[in-house]
């Protein structure tokens, strides 16, 4: 019956791939790392490649459009799958699905992400996150994975938009909190002066920073966005626009704590390693939302 | 508020000080306090912090669960705290409004000068200054300052930026931004969240939320809206596996004894009159009603069943074959008998101990009214019958929960939530870049100072400057 839990599983193993070659990528042999010329800090990383490296890096991202392919094959099936059985088609109505859906968001940020600014060393994080997201959802008991018809509170049009919007800001999260995770490996390797070529395909410290930084300016907005359409949903299902429901509270203190994080961003001193520490502090937070409070408190949003 | 000075030293530089000596000083103090960004993180840290505390702690429970949970000491610091209902104590709600303050404060401080910019802003700069700035670079060129100036306004106006340029003696300055609306829309964010905790407080003031219990064909009467509501119908849809598809309530709004609005409601879908909004929230069997009840009628003397029947609510039944009459008059779900009042009552709304109450007329002589019990055949018997009443199954009447609620601070958050996500997303998108450029004379044609700032994606500006600069270079050298 279910075609696309076919499809999640080769997306699963797809995105293992991906992270074993972008890990192989970074322990590849590379000619001594250059200094970059004084007034232009970003290079094109690829430069410092050797062979192997740009050949790994390659496959690398090769297999990762391809585990994303069939990441979006797999909703899209989902999606066709809901359409016969529970009349809506949103494949993110329960946690498998929204797992699911974070990591496509997750490998699609990425990818973009490298074609844009060419640096592949975060895949090693980022696809690294992407997995485990995708993981997790497989590692739940079969009967979360099927596609049952929707409560009739979820079924609405209101889950299309206010799931998806939410779902892409916690993926902007997890790219920050990649980012951060890298920023901390590069800084250790830079204060000890390691001349590893492991580094040598890292960005330097100001450009990880940048690009955690900009995740977030992504993730705080959409994060609003999605809470407020949920408490238009709220409005529409409850009979209220905001009822303190632990999610509810959570998805709020998460914006809280990033809100914070955008404030510190203004004033000195606040890049760098406190911004990366806090970037994975809150990336964790967002797990605990995510995840943490279906588990652990109990509330109206008990279903997802 | 257009042209007013944001810095206090600017006022007492105009104007004689009114009010002693430390007075400006200390207001000033107090509006980069209130103003601070320090603030603003220790609030939303400290907000963040606090709203667990209702996640963790279930909220407005009964004492005994809070003292059986955690015990009678915790449970008095609870209630001191406010922690049974954390998001409605003062300290909670002072800090939402302190971050109100902070946010007004800094609109108060900061928007006049991004006001000014967004009108004009300083086009003479010294050498130094941009010199001095984060990205800038010395070009030479071999054409004449003028044809120069020219290409680099066109330039800049091609990439959208707006462009300004001043000639002084000896020299032409070229001045050019764009994305003021960034900087506008963090300020629109700071203001929205005022307008929301506005509409919140307008709702809590002046709103209701109840809930209420309502049967098929009966009409409530609505005191706050001055209408009436008829309940037509309830019912609920499946899907194919069994499980539920949609709650439904069919209902009709009755305004002034005629019928003028009629609407399905069903879980995402609520009826709303005269701002007032029915939502389909939760349904049941009632306690106090059942559509039919079926009773066996027994023959005592022969001990066998002579004759079965189905009542309805409260309508009268003559028995075929049999010289009876009989009604069903009142229905209790868990049968309770209050002895000093002498009244029959439901204990609880659960169907634990059903039982109806019959009105027999037997040959128009023998008239008695007795309670039946469905899990009890024969706990009772009447003395001058010949027949012995056995509640054996019944219809209960299903009563569908309708949540009712008015809230006239709504458009105020909504329109407060607007301006958040459209002031974020502009905050977010949209960086403001200045650039500057001094065209000087040099050895062989002209030396070109350019210099840009932004406030932050200092990765994409510097891709974006150096782009420029390599345009500058390809289209003066052409």
């Amino acid at each position: 019956m279910m075609r696309s839990l076919f499809l999640f599983d080769m997306t699963f193993w797809l995105y293992l791939a991906a992270l074993g070659l972008y890990v192989a990528y970074l322990f590849a042999k590379r000619p001594a790392m250059q200094m970059a010329p004084a007034g232009h800090p970003i290079e094109n990383l690829e430069d410092r490649d050797g062979a192997w490296a740009t050949q790994l890096g390659q496959v690398a991202t090769l297999v990762t459009v391809f585990g994303w392919v069939l990441n979006t094959m797999a909703l899209m099936t989902r999606a066709f799958e809901r359409m016969e059985h529970s009349g809506t088609f949103a494949p993110w109505s329960n946690q498998f699905e929204a797992m699911a859906y974070v990591s496509w968001a997750i490998i699609l940020g990425y990818v973009l992400l490298e074609f844009r600014y060419r640096i592949k060393a975060v895949g090693a994080f980022v696809v690294g996150i992407g997995f485990i997201a995708m993981g997790a959802a497989s590692l739940l008991p079969y009967r979360y994975q099927t596609a049952e018809p929707l409560v009739p509170a979820l079924n609405s049009y209101w889950i299309y938009i206010h799931v998806s919007v939410t779902l892409t800001s916690y993926a902007a999260f997890a790219m920050a909190g990649g980012l951060g995770l890298m920023y901390l490996f590069k800084e250790r390797a830079v204060n000890r002066g390691s001349q590893s070529r492991f580094y040598a395909a890292f960005p330097d410290l100001e450009t990880i920073d940048e690009l955690g930084y900009k995740a977030i300016m992504l993730g705080f907005p959409l994060l609003a966005f999605g809470i407020i359409l949920g408490a238009m949903w709220a409005n529409y299902a409850w009979g209220g626009y905001w009822s303190w429901d632990p999610k509810e509270t959570w998805s709020l203190i998460v914006w809280l704590i990033y809100g914070a994080y955008i404030h510190a961003r203004m004033t000195r001193g606040w890049e760098g390693r406190k911004a990366a520490i806090y970037a994975i502090f809150g990336f964790l937070m967002v797990v605990f939302c995510f995840w943490g409070v279906n588990f652990l408190l109990s509330g109206l949003h008990a279903y997802a | 508020m257009n042209d007013k000075p944001d810095a206090a030293s600017e006022m007492s530089a105009s104007g004689p000080s009114t009010s002693g000596l430390g007075w400006e000083e200390f207001s000033r103090e107090v509006v980069d306090f209130f103003a601070s960004i320090k603030l603003a993180m220790f609030l939303f840290i400290v907000l963040a912090m606090t709203a667990t505390i209702g996640t963790v702690i279930q909220q407005g429970e009964r004492p005994e669960t809070y003292v059986q949970e955690y015990g009678e000491e915790a449970y008095r610091w609870f209630v001191r705290l406010g922690f049974t209902d954390v998001y409605h104590t003062w300290w909670f709600t002072g800090l939402l409004g302190l971050l109100c303050v902070n946010s007004l404060t800094c609109f108060h401080k900061r928007f006049p000068s991004v006001w000014r910019s967004m009108r004009q802003d300083k086009v003479s700069v010294s050498l130094a200054f941009i010199q001095g700035m984060k990205q800038q670079i010395t070009l030479s060129l071999s054409q004449p300052k003028e044809t120069v100036a020219e290409s680099l306004v066109r330039l800049f106006a091609e990439k959208g930026y707006k462009v300004l340029a001043k000639s002084d003696p000896g020299e032409v300055t070229v001045y050019a931004t764009k994305g003021i609306m960034g900087r506008v829309g963090a300020h629109v964010a700071h203001l929205s969240a005022t307008v929301i905790v506005l509409g919140g407080l307008l709702g809590s003031y002046y709103g209701f939320s109840e809930f209420g219990v309502c049967l098929e064909g009966q009409t409530y009467h609505i005191p706050r809206g001055n209408f009436d509501l008829r309940v037509d119908k309830f019912w609920i849809d499946y899907h194919e596996n069994g499980s539920v598809k949609s709650y439904n309530s069919t209902l009709t709004v009755i305004d002034q004894g005629a019928p003028t609005m009629t609407k399905t409601i069903t879980v995402n879908d609520p009826l709303v009159y005269k701002g007032i909004w029915f939502y389909q929230s939760s349904y049941g069997d009632a306690w106090d009603q059942i559509e039919a009840a079926r009773i066996n009628i027994k023959d005592k003397a022969s001990d066998k069943v002579v004759a079965t029947v189905d009542l309805e609510w409260n309508k009268e039944k003559a028995v075929e074959g049999l010289p009876l009459k009989m009604k069903m008059t009142d229905f209790v779900a868990d049968f309770a008998f209050n002895s000093t009042e002498k009244k029959v009552f439901s204990k609880t709304a659960e169907h634990a101990n059903p039982a109806i109450r019959l009105a027999v007329d037997e040959r128009s002589t023998v008239q008695s009214t007795p309670w039946v019990f469905y899990h009890y055949p024969d706990l009772f018997e009447i003395k001058d019958s010949a027949y012995q009443f056995e509640f054996i199954g019944y219809q209960p009447k299903k009563f569908t929960g309708l949540q009712i609620a008015r809230n006239p601070g709504i458009m105020m958050v909504w329109i407060g939530c607007t301006m958040l996500v459209v002031g974020m997303t502009l905050s977010s998108l949209i960086y403001h870049r200045r650039l500057w450029a001094k065209i000087l004379p040099g050895e062989s044609g002209v030396t070109v100072h350019l210099g840009g700032t932004t406030h932050k994606s200092q990765i994409d500006f510097q891709k974006e400057f150096r782009k420029l600069t390599e345009k500058i270079q390809a289209k003066t050298s052409a």
